[in-house]
């Protein structure tokens, strides 16, 4: 905590875990229709957003993301009919106690982008990655790496 | 209470010498004044040992747990026709039967596995509380008289009003009568104050996030990570918990700050829907952590966003293990 990055020249690194079937499918469509957005974002695929143990979330901060996406399908349009809908449970608790403890709300956010929805992704990974560099480099409970 | 305990005693007396139950998990008298320990009791001659009274804190519903697990475990190796079953007698207050509830509903063991004695509760002492209103000082002698604390230590006695030094988590308690049981002994006890329940949280929840974190950062600065809290939470029975599973490693082992407190965060968030507040973590933590703040948020959210509190009946399953359509989704982002 005690070291600060600079925020000069810096660049927000955000993880974006997305689902298989929508989200990473509309990553897909904004690629090829050749849609612009901001180059800040890594993302990592699952099969679900019900598969996304909220370890991860909390890992990726851990090891130094300044923020983390998750995006699926929308409710109602899981490959895997609930899968969604259980995750959604989860991360409405999830993101409520991470800024009970103090974490900023913005540092994790969470969407629906269906496949259909290229521009919408650009539209989100462009929204987030505004969101998290108006925060600033993340600073807590990110590990120092010696 | 000695009729509770008198009652207790017969009634736990007569399930082992009918052989209803195979073993009776209860408390004896500690060896320490103002201490009670967990005791296994199998010989009805030894049911004279068992007690209940205000310095009963652990949550019994752990012991259940792992006398069966252990139980099922050792049955393996039997021929199915030769298997045994075990049936678990436990003295259940409020917050135990609301554990045993919460194991039933994930499937860990059957209804018919344990029988539960329960006993009104009006709270146990805090023992972190007492040493303070004592001044640190050794306990010398001790009881419980009505609604007053006698302790006797070296500078001499000293009365303290029993409310004074009742746990954090009894004072406000909304569930101090057993949720299910099979024998209960005496009347159910008067309730104590659930309209203050979230007090802590709404006061905390309205800090900036600047000092919400400083506190947590301070809180979890004191963790020396024994996992006592782990070891003593009944809804803590993962056979290979994630700060031990190596493949992957997700918690360093190291002194680092915030290994640690990415354990306490994780471990916290395993609670969701499952921690019924019997303040056994906070308790046995050698550190004084207040592990509460944290986890009376996740009650409170289970209970404004799903309508849940943890194993409050038989019909309400854990909010994380079912959904609904129309669930909030305020948090969504949409650009």
């Amino acid at each position: 905590m005690s070291e600060t990055k600079t925020t000069e020249g810096w660049e927000p690194k955000i993880v974006a875990i997305v689902c298989n079937w929508c989200t990473y499918a509309g990553a897909d469509l904004a690629g090829i229709s050749r849609i612009q957005y901001p180059p800040n974002v890594r993302i990592v695929r699952v099969p679900c957003t019900g598969r996304i143990n909220p370890f991860y979330v909390v890992k990726a901060l851990q090891e130094g993301a300044d923020g983390v996406l998750v995006s699926g399908c929308h409710p109602g349009e899981c490959h895997y009919i609930t899968g969604n809908l259980h995750a959604r449970r989860k991360f409405a608790m999830l993101k409520n106690f991470l800024s009970y403890i103090g974490l900023e709300e913005d540092r994790t956010i969470f969407t629906w982008v269906s496949a259909s929805e290229g521009e919408r992704f650009a539209q989100v990974i462009k929204g987030v990655t505004e969101k998290v560099r108006a925060l600033g480099p993340a600073n807590k409970l990110v590990k120092k790496i010696a | 209470m000695e009729n509770i305990e008198k009652k207790l005693r017969e009634e736990a007396k007569l399930l082992l010498a009918e052989k209803r139950v195979d073993v009776i998990i209860g408390y004896e008298k500690g060896t320490l004044p103002f201490t009670a320990t967990p005791c296994f009791i199998t010989d009805p001659e030894n049911a004279e040992k068992l007690v209940w009274n205000a310095c009963c804190v652990q949550n019994l519903a752990k012991f259940v747990h792992d006398v069966i697990s252990q139980h099922k475990e050792s049955q393996k190796r039997v021929k199915p026709e030769d298997r045994k079953k075990k049936v678990v007698g436990v003295v259940g207050r409020g917050c135990a039967t609301r554990s045993i509830v919460l194991h039933l509903q994930e499937k860990q063991y059957d209804r018919g596995d344990v029988v539960i004695i329960g006993v009104p509760c009006t709270g146990y002492i805090d023992g972190k509380k007492l040493a303070v209103q004592i001044g640190g000082e050794e306990v010398l002698e001790g009881s419980v008289e009505g609604d007053q604390v006698k302790v006797k230590t070296a500078s001499g006695e000293k009365s303290i009003t029993l409310k004074d030094v009742l746990a954090d988590n009894c004072l406000t308690c909304r569930f101090n009568n057993p949720i299910i049981s099979d024998i209960m002994i005496g009347e159910n006890a008067p309730p104590m104050d659930p309209d203050h329940e979230y007090d802590e949280v709404g006061a905390f929840e309205n800090l900036s996030t600047e000092e919400r974190w400083a506190y947590f950062t301070k809180e979890m600065g004191k963790c020396i990570r024994c996992y006592a809290c782990r070891q003593v939470c009944p809804s803590c029975y993962c056979k290979v918990c994630f700060v031990e599973q190596s493949q992957p490693r997700w918690v360093g082992i190291g002194a680092d700050e915030t290994d640690t407190q990415v354990f306490q965060l994780m471990r916290l968030f395993h609670m969701v829907g499952r921690c019924v507040d019997c303040g056994s973590c906070s308790a046995v933590c050698p550190m004084g952590v207040d592990l509460r703040k944290f986890l009376k948020k996740l009650d409170k959210d289970g209970f404004d966003l799903f309508g849940n509190r943890a194993g409050s009946s038989m019909d309400d399953p854990p909010p994380l293990s079912t959904y609904k359509e129309n669930d909030k989704q305020d948090f969504i982002f949409d650009p």
